[in-house]
């Protein structure tokens, strides 16, 4: 059975710096895959490269056995991943409503955007999305104005609204409350039987309250992969990452 | 939530009544030389809606639209000029009195009058097409996108003033007669004059707050607001910025042919860098964010120059300068956000006596008038 994501031999560097260092990774569709390592092992990295948002310097990407590695960031979204950021990055200056109807892209020709008033299927699924983002009440409101919590809400929202076939999300939780935390981990849950994930998170507790696989990346490279059972057993793991968690 | 100044229905009946009370000058005025001038404004509201579309909406600033507003305006002046040669002098003047006994190339497509008039619009259009195309693909944004479009505007005043036996030089064309269309003579200081231009600022209102509205103006406020994001929304960005551009530019162009219909004249001052800057203070002052607003700055500050402009000589500009930093500290979104400043007070206020907080349907802030 061949992954939805497969990475081969993946290389970046920027100038003589290796950032990611033959990093090789298959994510199986319908599973959800946790992203962890120390800072500056190559996760946002990693999530940049598959996205389109940095170019590799070699190695292939591969979504859906078609091939993706240098293609634009568009390309990539409309090939069917989505992306939340670690800096949650919503349209500020426009509504919630807005945010989510621009998500909503089906359609993507500014041809037949111009002719397009009513988009179909766009307010029972705004509405669908709106309600599991806990954001009835805030349609109106500027994104701008939103409170930490909510604005990373918005954008799984968004990354939502777009339908992926592989959703990246980028640190999720970071400035959650503990209620927040526990309606994301069960959302991620109900997710997976329809998608797939990866997800980058520090929080070990949430990584182990989700995640199907882990995957720990230091210094650019996979250094292992397996069930968080696997993962937290593993004293190389434990001496360069949990280790320093522990400590800290 | 309830403010009237995002309400869709609500800004339609605005620009009806704004377009009801244009219609009714031509009959309540008797004078044609003020016709002819109020006429011009509209021509300059069209040029401010282009801004508002391109800066307001799309977020491209763009500080050489008189490249397409000068090219329409040469491209009419040319068929205009065309239509008054016959067969026994077929040569215009211009070349003439420079030596050239031929009618040059660029100058054939003007001799009939429907392929003059397409080409007048086409060739800016296709124009910002192209250069928009190439600006954007290669991710030129912001400031380095104006001065590019600046720089654009110089070399095509350059040219233009350069090659005098093709295009009049710093004289410019002067058509001698009015523009003729389809056997009907279009006499400037006329009625008739300002309905055409009554129509086709009314049409290009309409079909740009249609663009507002529809699924293309939504990803086009993304864009604005964070073109990086929406690229990982699936949107080729690079498409949607050159499609507002060459829609601006094609508005302005438009402009351009009605300006010469208008004044019977052109030369390269149409495509001086501080006329370019002027229709970017009208939309500013007007409200970038509001095409009706941005038409309003472009009366209100034309109007005000012709009038005040006489009494205060060189001073005007000071004034105008003194009055575009004000609005620019003080109401960064022109004057209509004092409209919308108002409505909402007005919304709040109802709101608090009626004490029924609840959500209204018809609320849709665009952030857009």
């Amino acid at each position: 059975m061949t992954g939805l994501l497969e990475i081969h031999h993946l290389c970046k560097s920027f100038d003589t710096v290796k950032v990611i260092d033959d990093f090789s990774l298959e994510v199986v569709e319908g599973t959800l895959c946790c992203l962890v390592g120390p800072n500056g092992a190559g996760k946002t990295t990693t999530m940049d490269l598959i996205t389109g948002r940095i170019k590799p310097t070699s190695g292939k990407i591969v979504f859906a056995s078609d091939d993706i590695t240098g293609q634009s960031e568009h390309e990539i979204a409309r090939a069917g991943i989505g992306r939340k950021f670690q800096v949650p990055a919503v349209l500020r200056d426009l509504t919630v409503r807005q945010n989510l109807a621009v998500a909503y892209s089906r359609q993507t020709n500014p041809f037949w955007n111009l002719l397009r008033f009513r988009v179909p299927g766009l307010a029972q699924k705004l509405d669908e999305i709106a309600t599991l983002a806990g954001l009835t009440h805030r349609l109106n409101e500027r994104a701008g104005i939103l409170s930490h919590g909510e604005t990373q809400w918005l954008e799984i929202g968004m990354v939502l609204m777009q339908e992926p076939r592989l959703m990246l999300m980028d640190e999720p939780i970071a400035g959650m409350t503990e209620s927040e935390i526990e309606k994301t981990a069960r959302i991620f849950k109900e997710l997976r039987k329809s998608t797939t994930l990866i997800v980058v998170e520090h929080d070990m507790g949430f990584v182990r309250e989700i995640a199907d696989v882990v995957t720990v990346m230091h210094m650019g490279s996979l250094l292992a992969q397996g069930t968080i059972r696997e993962i937290e057993a593993d004293p190389r793991v434990r001496a360069v990452y949990l280790g320093e968690q522990e400590a800290a | 939530m309830g403010n009237l100044y995002y309400n869709k229905t609500a800004q339609w009946i605005a620009y009806a009544a704004f377009f009801a009370a244009l219609a009714i000058v031509p009959m309540a005025i008797d004078d044609d030389f003020l016709l002819n001038q109020l006429a011009t404004y509209g021509v300059y509201g069209m040029l401010a809606l282009s801004i508002s579309l391109c800066w307001g909406f799309g977020g491209i600033l763009n500080l050489g639209q008189g490249i397409a507003f000068g090219l329409g305006a040469y491209g009419m002046a040319m068929t205009m000029q065309m239509q008054t040669q016959t067969e026994s002098n077929p040569i215009p003047p211009i070349m003439l009195n420079n030596g050239l006994d031929y009618l040059p190339f660029l100058w054939w497509p003007f001799q009939n009058t429907a392929v003059g008039l397409i080409f007048a619009v086409a060739v800016p259009t296709l124009f910002c097409a192209v250069f928009g195309g190439i600006m954007f693909r290669a991710r030129v944004s912001g400031p380095f996108f104006a001065i590019m479009t600046l720089a654009m505007l110089s070399a095509f005043y350059t040219i233009i003033l350069d090659q005098q036996a093709y295009t009049g030089g710093v004289n410019g064309i002067t058509p001698p007669a009015p523009f003729q269309f389809a056997g009907i003579e279009i006499e400037p200081y006329s009625p008739l004059a300002y309905w055409t231009v009554f129509f086709a600022l009314l049409t290009a209102t309409v079909i740009a707050k249609l663009i507002t509205q529809s699924s293309f103006g939504l990803v086009t406020q993304a864009i604005r607001d964070d073109a990086e994001r929406v690229r990982f929304l699936g949107y080729g960005v690079a498409g949607y910025e050159t499609m507002i551009y060459t829609i601006s530019g094609l508005i302005a162009a438009v402009a351009g042919c009605l300006w010469v219909m208008l004044v019977q004249y052109v030369s390269p001052a149409q495509l001086d860098v501080g006329f370019s800057i002027s229709m970017v203070i009208w939309a500013a002052i007007g409200g970038r964010m509001s095409l009706i607003g941005s038409i309003i700055g472009a009366f209100v500050i034309q109007g005000a120059q012709s009038y005040l402009g006489d009494a205060f000589l060189s001073t005007w500009l000071l004034i105008l300068g003194g009055f575009f930093i004000i609005i620019v500290r003080f109401l960064p979104n022109g004057l209509a956000s004092l409209l919308e400043a108002a409505l909402g007070l007005l919304a709040t206020k109802k709101k608090t006596t009626t004490k029924t907080p609840r959500e209204s349907n018809c609320a849709e802030p665009v952030p857009a008038e």
